[in-house]
């Protein structure tokens, strides 16, 4: 079940819901007024779209920075396209890790990864790298050193056309 | 933060229950209030330990299908503004001045972009450099995504259980 034509109202509420959730009793109410839906008909399609699995959840995103996770960095591994399921696993189990992505790249294997100080997020990378068996040339530790943008928001609807 | 705050952000990361009072029915489960289960998730958003509250979305099955990171090598002097310029474009995600490591990795600028197809995408990558007028840079899409957790997800439960 993959990109099933949404109709406009559920491009509507996709944008809609991807805007900071109402802080009130009733929020699909209210954000049924914003689309011109009754809060019934927008419980039905997000229900809809939630089990289609397009939904995952209305939930916080946490900053890292003011949860005890201050320092971050991205790391790339060169892994050898049969050995990537084995890295993979080994990073995946780390807690600080929360994106790894295979990409189509020389360094082929890239995570994020976020910790108390940078002194744990050294130790850390050189324990995955051990026992990921990925040796310091193989790798490139990109720690970030200003954050510009973080807004992950998907368009739906065509410019210009706002849906409120 | 504290020990309500902790156990209400645990119970949020399953997502608010799709009924009509969602925030009756965690303050039930939680043995709070209304009232207090909504403050409490304002003061946390005012005082920016929620970054966002919003969906969290499975954009590949909604047809968003290409993940591009874009590594771009700036002159130091410009990164701030080729990152504002770059900022600005609503396909870019993120937007991250890094390390480089000399003879080995000089691209400074990450930006992630998502899009539908893999030529659209080229052709805001193509808009991208245009704009800051930066034309040394690398590509490198996503073909496998291995995970996608809710960062900080894992550290709350570890003080959960202490």
């Amino acid at each position: 079940m993959t990109d099933r034509d949404l109709d406009t109202l559920d491009r509507q509420l996709l944008e809609a819901l991807q805007d900071d959730f109402p802080l009130a009793p009733r929020p699909w109410r209210e954000i049924g007024d914003r689309v011109g839906l009754p809060e019934t008909e927008v419980l039905r399609r997000v229900r809809r779209l939630a089990d289609e699995g397009i939904v995952l959840a209305i939930s916080p995103v946490l900053e890292s920075a003011r949860i005890g996770l201050p320092a971050s960095t991205l790391i790339g591994m060169r892994v050898p396209p049969d050995r990537v399921d084995e890295c993979a696993s080994v990073v995946n189990r780390e807690p600080g890790v929360s994106h790894n992505y295979l990409r189509d790249h020389d360094y082929n294997l890239w995570f994020t990864l976020a910790a108390g100080n940078d002194a744990a997020l050294r130790r850390t990378v050189g324990g995955l790298a051990a026992r990921a068996g990925v040796s310091s040339h193989d790798l490139l530790d990109l720690p970030s050193v200003r954050r510009f943008k973080i807004g992950v928001r998907f368009r739906f609807l065509p410019d210009g056309e706002e849906g409120t | 933060m504290n020990d309500r705050d902790r156990a209400l952000l645990l119970r949020l990361q399953d997502g608010v229950p799709l009924v009509s009072e969602p925030y009756q029915a965690i303050a039930e489960d939680l043995g709070m209030t209304e009232a207090e289960v909504i403050a409490r998730i304002g003061t946390l958003l005012s005082r920016g330990v929620v970054r966002r509250f919003a969906v969290r979305l499975d954009h590949r099955k909604a047809g968003i299908l290409v993940n591009a990171m874009v590594a771009w090598r700036v002159p130091p002097g410009n990164v701030a503004r080729a990152a504002e310029i770059m900022a600005r474009f609503p396909e870019v995600t993120h937007c991250y001045e890094r390390a480089v490591i000399p003879g080995r990795w000089e691209y400074n600028l990450f930006v992630v972009l998502h899009g539908r197809r893999r030529d659209e995408v080229d052709r805001d990558i193509a808009r991208l450099s245009q704009a800051a007028g930066i034309d040394d840079y690398t590509v490198l899409v996503s073909t496998r995504e291995l995970k996608r957790a809710p960062p900080g997800l894992a550290l709350l439960l570890q003080e959960a259980v202490r």
